[in-house]
Order: C-alpha cells, then structure tokens, then sequence
C-alpha cells in the first residue's frame, strides 16, 4: 500500500507546484498521510475521519490512519479491481453480502499490505460493519479495537457517555505518546476546526450559485475523507477551494449547467460512467449530502463536551426523520430539479431509509431516482443499467426544469 | 419471598430484542409479548425496504403492515443493529402503533456505560408511565424482576437437564417452550416452566440417541430447522440463540436500585455478535462445547445479517481448532428454502456420523 500511494506524490507535488487548487492539497496531503502511517517513528493511529472527532487526534503527534478510506482508493478499487482485494477475504469465508467497502479492507489486512497502528479506533455510527472490520484487523495484529460508542439521542446522558469515552481515548492516546495531552493544542485544534467550519459554510453558500461553481461531488469526497478536520491542512485546503469558487463566480468560467440535482448519501470510488453521463447533460450537483455543515460550532471551554455534541450531532446518528428533514432543507437551498440516491448494496441503515426520504421528495414534487451501484466492487456494477437509469430520470429532470 | 401475583391485564405491549426488560413491561402493569413476525411470504414490506435486508425485519414490517399485530398497544424496539434502527422510522411513519420505543443500548460495557443505560431504562420507565397512565414503583419493579429471575433460573435447569445422556428434550420442544415463554402470560409460563424444570412433562422423547448438536445464531423463531435435524437423527441440545439459553442466562441482582440492577444485568450477560468482543462469545462455545458434550455446531444466522456474517468465519476457526465439524446456515427468517437446507443438514450430519464412527 505504502509504495502504491508513495508513486503518486511526486505528480501531485508538481501540479501544485504549477497550478495551486485545493483539491490537489487534500489528495497529497491525504496520500502523503498515508505513506507516513508506515514509518517506524510515527504514532499510527486507525480511525474513520468522517465518523470521529478528529480535532482530539490533532492534539497529539499521531498520524490518523482513515483504513476505510486508504483501502477503498488503492488504485485496484479505483480503477475497477477491487475485487481482487475482495476475494482474499471471501476465501476465508467473508459473504459478500457484507458491505464491498469493509471485504476490501479485510482483504487488505489478509494480504499485509495495512501498517502497524495504536490504537485502532472505530465508531459505532454510520454503520457497524466497519467496527466489525476494524475489530478483526485489531485482532489479527493483537490489539485491542477501542469501539467510540455513539448513541442515536442527544440528552445530557448520551453526551456525558460520549464525552467520558473520548477523554477515556484522550488518556489512551497519551499512553501511546508518552506524555500527556496539552489542553492548549486540543483547543487550538477545536479554534482550528472552527475556522474551517466558517470557511465550509462559505463555500457551500457559493454553491448555491447558477451555474454551479464546483463540483459537489469532490465537496462529498472531501467530506467523506475527514481525518483533517482540526489540523491546519484543513483550513488550507478550504481556503484554496474559497478562491477558486469565487474567482469562478467573478470571472463566470463556471460550467454551464442544465439542471441541478443533490446527491445522497455515497460517492462511488470504484470508476463509473454517472459523473460523465452527468457532466454530458450539463447537470451539476451543487451539493452532496456527506458536505453538508450538520454541527455546531465547537465550544473550546468545554472541549470533551463539545467534541461529544459533534458526534451526536452527525447527520447519520438518530432518527430518519432527521435527514429527511435536512435532505429536504438542502433541495430548497439549492434549488435542484431532482435527487439521485446512491444505493451500494448491504448499507441498511441509510438504504432502509430511502423510502421515507423519497416519500419526503416525493410530497414536493421532485423526482428521485434510486440509482443501484457499489461502492468498490465492481461485479455488483453495471455501466448499462447505469446508463438506462439516469437516461430516462435526466429526461424527466430536463422535462421539469424547462417547465420552471 | 412468596411468588407475588402480578396483575398484568390485557394491554400487550410487544417488544423484540433481548436488551429490552420484560420487567419495566410487567412492573407497569402491562404484558410483555415477544414479538415474532407473523407472515410467511412479503407482500408489502418489499416496497418500503430494499432487497439486502434482514428477513425478520422484513418480516416484522410486512406483519405491521398487514395488521398481523392487532391488539398491540406498544412496541419497544432496541438500537440492536442498523435495520433494527431503521424498522422503528419505518414503523412510526407506516403503521399504526400507539406507543413506540427506540431503547438505546450502548455497546461498551464500561461503568460509563452501565450508568448510560439506566439512564435509557429510566427514560422507558417514564414514558411507560406517562403513555399508560400507570404508576412504575420501586416494589413493583422487584417483583416483577423477581418472576423473571425465577423464569431465568428455571429455564437454566431445564437446559441443565440436556447434559444428560440422552438429553431430556427435544430441542425443538425447548424451542417451543422458549417461545412460550415470550410469547404467554409469565403467570401462566411460571408453573409450567416449573413441572419441566422437575422433570415432569418430559415426553421421553430425548430418549432417542442423536448426534449432540449445538446451535448458535441470532434469531430463529420457526422450527423448521430443528425439526429436520431431529429427523435426521441430530439432537439439538442447546441453542444459545437470541431466543435461546443466551437470553435466560444471568438473574438481576436483588441488591442494588433495581434500574441499576437492570442495566448490569442487560450489558453483562452473554453478548450477541452485535457487542464487541469475539473473544468473549468464542470462549462461550468453547464452554458450551465441554458442559453439553456437543458434537458439532451448527451456526444459523439470518441471511443479510451483518453482525452473523463477521462472526461466522470466527466460528469456523474455532469449529476447526476444537476438531468440530461446523455447519453454516442462512436463512430467510421463515425457512423457505427448506429443500435446499435440509440436503445440507442430512450431509452435515452424516459426515459428523462417519467422523464419530
């Protein structure tokens, strides 16, 4: 793994030499994050970014190792292979009606490409299955897997549960070091991701712009691949992606658009046709779900407290009715002529809750279409019945937007 | 301490995992049904789930859906697993149901934890109060944890009773026991429970020589698979199931506050595959294994579930190091694939048979 994403460095290094975008900071600095989790002298520890506080992490010399997000962008995922990776865990009996994403990572650690880590951290939320994948990893290295424990309620119980479990990992993590948590460099991370957070709700405001101004599916990507959240690479990066946004806006060099539609809640990894066929019809997606700002902002006197209230907060723990509600916020905000859901197979939580979102839709008069992929394996990918599928729901998008 | 009398009435209130105590049910005067999923083919539930999904999930939509429910005045869900999670929004939105219930389980089991959960308890004790107009006292709360406790201690003997040689019971009439046990009023179970516990009511039908087979799985709430293995000359001994010896196994303890009490009880008895740990449940079979001189395993899991298919290639390795032919089963909650399962059944039994000698 390490050598794999060690040959794209140089390449990125260089287009941000030549040409600066944000984007290409996250990659590197995503990539180069990776390659440092093998190194003998680095903290490794394995967490999901997008469902972990990462500003604790930041207060640390750790290396935050997001193992979902490094085994799924392997270039043999990437590129349309990943079931090379997955048949090595389906050899030892894992059904691949378990999610694509955590076969792949089981596969990974099968076949020894995954570094050393201390600890290996997971989260309840989103979903159990990368717990489970993170627990067996954990086991085959003889680790222990600290299980962040989320409830599906926000009261003053579940966030002194919460809170007590992260100050719990705070002193586990000090263990790792050696040395104890400077408070300061916690706040400062939380100050941090605080500024990141203003500069996110700026960006996303700006999408709202027509045409859109970027590509929401990247803003997804990013927001799926959170380990920076509390570091300065995040503000970085935001801040480049704010310029490049507005210069698009002042010098009208957007692309121009057709139709607008929102995309929940998954982007594929493995390579498909949709965004093609997409940018083809000149439909934009302003928004994706994972980008959207679902926490408040950070209370630095209150650190644990606060860090707790984000988890709690996170747009995938609690009720459905919660993202039916903001799902249907998001499509009034920025305007779109339809939704497409991207259903990758054994995701029951966020599958199970389409219909109620659909009906949601529905009841405004926007179309949706339930657009059936994976995530990673692409024998459960079809670029046909892709193409047929969002060919007849274009036309209605296209049909409903000359009408307005 | 006499046995109390309960005045449990008619207002049923049906709940599902085995995180969920019967006894906050019973304390409030109310009867606590173990709900099973009452249809055998999906008519509607399919247009509001999508294919990859728990069948007994399935099941249990399709039964609200379909009114198979009626005289159900609430239902408790538990945050046992994602489709669990999302049947409750489901249920909310589509079925009618007077009082529903989300009970947060955590999945740690810390003191933070324990605290956390009876904070959960505590919260489904108000609003069964608030809901039902009734009164959840300290008292009744005891009581109601003692006829379940004495329910636990019964069915803890009956099981002691399939170390024997042969075992005193079928294990498909353990299964219909159990489910009467979930299904019934405790007050009519608890003399029943007794006789079987004494050895009365045993219909010598254990008598038959079987292979010694145990069973793990999360739900299995129809008899179809017990009853091919019996007539295949398996004996299922024990099934530590989610209706099974694992949820009978540990009492409540009698001296501390009783939500307190609960909650301990709850997190701390044997886990489910949804709890971390694997090594926790591997030593459990390893137990099972010596105490019930088992000869193989059979792991029945529900097909789609999660939890079941990360667990079962655990259970493999372990089935291999104790030199114990394993069988993996999925099912479809209703056991429709019967044919198929049960060629797969007979040729597991007989390479046990063959391996024995």
């Amino acid at each position: 793994m390490k050598e794999q994403y060690q040959q794209f460095l140089p390449f990125l290094h260089q287009r941000l030499a030549s040409r600066p975008r944000g984007f290409d900071l996250f990659s590197r600095e995503l990539l180069s994050a990776f390659v440092r989790a093998f190194d003998d002298n680095t903290k490794t520890v394995y967490v999901s970014g997008y469902a972990f506080p990462t500003e604790l992490l930041w207060a640390f010399d750790m290396v935050p190792f997001d193992f979902e997000i490094a085994c799924n962008n392997l270039p043999a995922a990437t590129s349309g292979h990943g079931s090379t990776l997955m048949k090595i865990s389906e050899g030892k009996g894992y059904s691949r009606d378990i999610c694509a994403f955590d076969r792949l990572i089981i596969g990974c650690q099968l076949d020894g490409q995954l570094p050393k880590g201390d600890p290996y951290l997971t989260s309840s939320y989103y979903c159990h299955g990368k717990a489970k994948a993170n627990e067996i990893v954990a086991r085959s290295e003889g680790r222990e897997s600290i299980l962040f424990d989320v409830p599906n309620e926000i009261s003053s119980a579940s966030i002194k549960y919460v809170g007590a479990q992260l100050e719990e990992i705070a002193h586990k993590l000090e263990g790792v070091v050696g040395k104890r948590m400077d408070l300061d460099r916690l706040k400062e991370a939380m100050r941090s991701s605080n500024r990141s957070r203003s500069s996110l709700l700026e960006i996303n405001e700006l999408m709202r712009c027509k045409p859109c101004p970027w590509d929401g599916v990247r803003a997804g990507l990013l927001s799926l691949a959170a380990i920076f959240w509390g570091s300065p690479v995040q503000e970085r990066i935001n801040g480049m992606l704010l310029r490049e946004i507005k210069e698009r806006i002042e010098k009208r060099t957007a692309s121009p658009e057709s139709s607008r539609i929102l995309w929940f809640p998954w982007v594929p990894v493995q390579q498909t046709n949709i965004f093609t066929i997409l940018r083809e019809n000149r439909v934009s997606v302003p928004m994706v779900e994972a980008a959207y700002v679902w926490w408040s902002e950070l209370d630095e006197d209150h650190p644990f407290e606060a860090l707790a209230r984000k988890a709690l907060e996170n747009y995938m723990v609690g009720p459905a009715d919660r993202r039916v509600k903001s799902l249907a916020k998001m499509a009034e905000e920025y305007e779109v002529d339809g939704a497409i859901h991207f259903a990758t197979p054994a995701c029951h939580h966020e599958n199970a809750a389409f219909r109620l979102i659909r009906d949601a839709f529905r009841a405004k008069g926007l179309p949706v279409l339930n657009l059936e992929g994976d995530m990673t394996d692409e024998r459960n990918y079809s670029p046909d019945q892709t193409a047929s599928s969002l060919d007849s729901f274009l036309e209605i998008i296209n049909e409903r937007s000359k009408n307005q | 301490m006499s046995e109390p009398s309960i005045d449990i009435g008619s207002r049923k209130i049906g709940w599902l995992c085995s995180f969920v105590p019967e006894e906050l049910i019973l304390a409030a005067g109310l009867e606590p049904i173990r709900i099973q999923g009452r249809v055998d083919a999906i008519e509607q539930a399919g247009g509001y789930l999508f294919p990859k999904i728990c069948p007994y999930v399935e099941n249990l939509l399709d039964s609200g859906l379909r009114l198979k429910l009626d005289g159900v005045a609430g239902m408790i869900f538990a945050n046992s697993c994602d489709g669990m999670r999302r049947l409750l929004d489901l249920w909310r939105q589509y079925v009618s149901t007077p009082f529903s219930y989300m009970l947060e389980v955590p999945k740690n089991l810390t003191e933070d934890a324990m605290t956390y959960f009876a904070d959960r308890l505590l919260d489904l004790k108000n609003s069964l109060e608030g809901a039902f107009g009734v009164e959840i006292s300290e008292s009744k709360l005891k009581q109601a944890i003692y006829v379940m406790n004495e329910h636990r201690s019964l069915v803890a003997r009956i099981f002691e009773a399939q170390k024997e040689d042969p075992p005193r019971y079928k294990g498909s009439e353990l299964l219909s026991i159990l489910s009467a046990e979930g299904t019934r009023p405790k007050g009519e179970m608890t003399p029943l429970l007794s006789d079987l516990a004494m050895g009365r009511g045993a219909t010598g039908s254990g008598s038959k020589r079987g292979i010694r087979l145990l069973v793990l799985g999360n739900r299995i709430d129809r008899p179809a698979l017990f009853d091919m293995v019996e007539k295949a000359g398996g004996s299922i001994v024990v099934f530590d199931t989610c209706n099974g010896l694992r949820h009978y196994t540990e009492l409540v303890e009698n001296s501390m506050a009783p939500l307190e009490a609960l909650a301990r009880r709850y997190l701390l008895k044997p886990s489910c595959p949804r709890m971390p740990g694997f090594e926790a449940r591997l030593e459990r079979v390893k137990l099972l294994v010596r105490e019930f001189r088992v000869q193989g395993i059979i792991y029945s899991a529900l097909k789609f579930c999660d939890y079941g298919l990360f667990e079962t290639p655990q259970v493999e390795k372990l089935s291999k190091e104790l030199g114990l032919p394993a069988l993996v089963l999925e099912d479809d909650y209703v056991w429709a694939d019967i044919g198929r399962s049960r060629t797969r059944v007979e040729a597991f039994l007989e390479m046990v048979r063959s391996k024995l000698g």
